[in-house]
């Protein structure tokens, strides 16, 4: 099964749980429409659309390949490690920041991402990270109020 | 007339200075917007006065439009949902060595339209803002409708594709509240998404966080091309000439779609680049970095600005965020916005007016004067962190750091899969007025959908959105009774 498939397998998937969900809620008539009335359109709408992307992905993956340019790059499936780590660390962080608050928690961020992007050494990523960090929180905290934790 | 000259006076002149400085460091920051950035710098333009106040708000709302082009160019992250189409090809031409020349057509492209804007906004006001308030919502429905099906031919890819990614972009924006009656949907008792995705956490999300997470998969080239030297900012005469067409054809389209009440900018730039797909002599090239696809687009959103103004300086009604936070400075400095705000305040009325003159100019430099040499290793990190901030400020709220997160790595999955994001950040900022316009169209047609056609306009854009929809679909039958 080609990737366009998987994908509209994916979306399908997507629109009936939404549709399973939005039986919770009341479709009243036209003339008074209640709140499930227009999810249940929408549900409708995508899953009419993974079925025609589902139809049409066989014929597509025929047909001469679009210029690399016109369709978004794919990532290679070599260089996906790097950027796996980082989706960790990140739902870490997301754990984290409310409980050790925005400044360790962000000069942790940046100091393991800018490594991960290939910054060499100890110092260089340690100064970014504090610098990145200090700044924002300046920024962000002092000069514009934002209450960050 | 004369009171025009009030924006040149030194301290008008100062406070259109910050103003402008201040909407394109807004507009370059992910996520953070203008409206947001006017409410924090409310109490200090009251103490200016009115006309410097007003000025300086107004300065961050058109300088936003401009400093949004920045971060859409330069690193494929839209400082604000107008901006999202000119990732599309100003990104590509980054990516291809041409970001100088990107940037400045984008910042002519933007004096152009928001002169033009200017000009018609001071002649056509009053007659012009009556016409868009005919609009019901019949045909708010249809013209949000119109602007979906529009999107369709979007990203040059598959048009299915597209069409979904709208339609999840709808789904999302029912999550909490619905418009109508009230009621939570879709939250599944968690508190934090009651008041529903967050606009910025998502997109921050799908465009920051993703393209971070794709530049780690080739460090080693991701962004060579985004290095701007000074030398080469300026577009060639070539480009120039290109650009010339789809600018004026943006700027006239941007302004007649600011008009229309809702987010105006964002979608006269979709439109925009749709136009560009049909009439454009270079509309092969659209999709891998054409100079159409930002000279278009940003007239567009800079044109719809200065045509939004319209319904609230001569009416007092605000359709946007933005303009909603001008309105209450303007009352909290009592000046009442409406039909009498010339008669009763002609200096704060002609002194705006005439520092969109002197902020446009003031912007072309600002805007022609950015040199981007930053490193991705150095400038992605601080990228991730913007993102948090912005998301976090939103609601001052974890859940949208969640939310975030899960954008990103959504984000990067659909990239990988072939899916562009920006079909989904329209759908998800015209999702609640497509919903809120439908139900009410309905509600006073007491159910009959014929109320949706019922009116000149709305029919209009509902048979040119089934045109739209239907052509793809003659074209494939068309090919294959040929074959």
């Amino acid at each position: 099964m080609s990737r366009d498939r998987h994908s509209a397998v994916g979306l399908a998937v997507f629109a009936i749980a939404y549709l399973l969900g939005d039986r919770r809620y009341p479709l009243d008539t036209l003339a008074t429409p209640g709140p499930g009335l227009f999810p249940l359109m929408a549900g409708l709408a995508l899953l009419a659309l993974a079925a025609w992307q589902f139809a049409t992905a066989g014929s597509h993956a025929r047909a001469p390949a679009q210029p690399a340019s016109t369709t978004l790059q794919a990532v290679e499936p070599a260089a996906v490690g790097p950027p796996l780590v980082m989706v960790g660390i990140l739902i870490v962080y997301a754990a984290l920041f409310r409980l050790i608050g925005f400044f360790p928690t962000s000069v942790a961020l940046v100091f393991v991402s800018s490594r991960l992007m290939g910054l060499g050494g100890w110092w260089r990523p340690a100064t970014l990270a504090l610098g990145i960090t200090a700044a924002s929180h300046v920024v962000f905290v002092r000069w514009l109020g934002v209450p960050l934790p | 007339m004369s009171d025009l000259f009030v924006a040149l006076t030194p301290p008008n002149l100062l406070a259109c200075f910050v103003g402008t400085v201040l909407g394109t460091i807004v507009g370059v920051l992910p996520g953070l917007g203008p409206a947001g950035a006017m409410a924090l710098v409310l109490p200090l333009t009251i103490k200016l006065g009115p006309t410097a106040g007003l000025i300086m708000l107004a300065g961050i709302y058109y300088g936003a439009m401009y400093g949004g082009s920045t971060t859409s160019i330069l690193v494929n992250v839209p400082g604000e949902a107008a901006s999202v189409v000119t990732t599309i090809d100003g990104y590509r031409l980054a990516r291809k060595g041409r970001a100088g020349a990107a940037l400045a057509v984008a910042a002519i492209a933007s004096f152009v339209a928001g002169t033009f804007s200017v000009v018609a906004l001071q002649l056509a006001a009053p007659l012009v803002a009556r016409a868009a308030l005919a609009f019901g919502p019949a045909e708010y429905f249809a013209f949000a409708l119109l602007g979906v099906v529009l999107l369709a031919n979007l990203t040059g890819g598959s048009r299915v594709k597209s069409l979904a990614m709208v339609v999840v972009g709808i789904m999302l924006a029912t999550v909490g509240m619905d418009p109508l009656g009230g009621s939570v949907r879709f939250t599944f008792d968690v508190a934090g998404a009651q008041a529903g995705f967050s606009f910025i956490a998502v997109t921050a999300g799908l465009f920051g966080v993703a393209e971070v997470l794709t530049t780690m998969a080739e460090p080693a080239s991701t962004l060579a091309a985004a290095k701007v030297k000074f030398s080469e900012l300026y577009p060639s005469r070539e480009e120039l000439r290109r650009s010339v067409p789809p600018m004026l054809r943006g700027t006239v389209l941007g302004f007649l779609v600011g008009l229309i009440p809702g987010p105006a900018a964002t979608i006269a730039s979709f439109v925009s680049y749709g136009v560009e797909q049909k009439v454009s002599k270079y509309r092969h090239e659209l999709g891998t970095g054409a100079i159409e696809g930002v000279a278009g687009p940003e007239a567009a959103n800079n044109a719809a600005a200065g045509g939004g103004m319209i319904p609230l300086l001569s009416l007092g009604l605000p359709f946007t965020p933005s303009t909603a936070v001008l309105l209450s400075g303007m009352l909290l400095m009592s000046v009442t916005p409406g039909p009498f705000l010339l008669r009763d305040h002609p200096q704060v009325f002609w002194g705006v007016i005439g520092s969109f003159y002197v902020g446009n100019v003031m912007l072309l430099l600002l805007n022609l004067a950015r040199v981007a040499t930053i490193p991705s290793r150095y400038l992605m990190p601080g990228v991730l962190v913007l993102c948090v901030v912005a998301a976090y400020s939103d609601n001052n709220n974890v859940f949208d750091v969640w939310v975030l997160v899960a954008a990103g790595i959504i984000g990067w999955a659909m990239r990988g899969l072939g899916y562009n994001p920006a079909p989904l950040v329209l759908g998800l900022v015209l999702g609640p007025l497509l919903e809120r316009s439908l139900l009410q169209a309905l509600t006073i047609a007491r159910g009959n959908v014929r109320g949706l056609w019922s009116s000149g306009p709305s029919a209009v854009m509902l048979i040119a959105a089934v045109l739209v929809s239907l052509a793809p679909l003659v074209s494939v039958v068309r090919r294959r009774v040929r074959a």
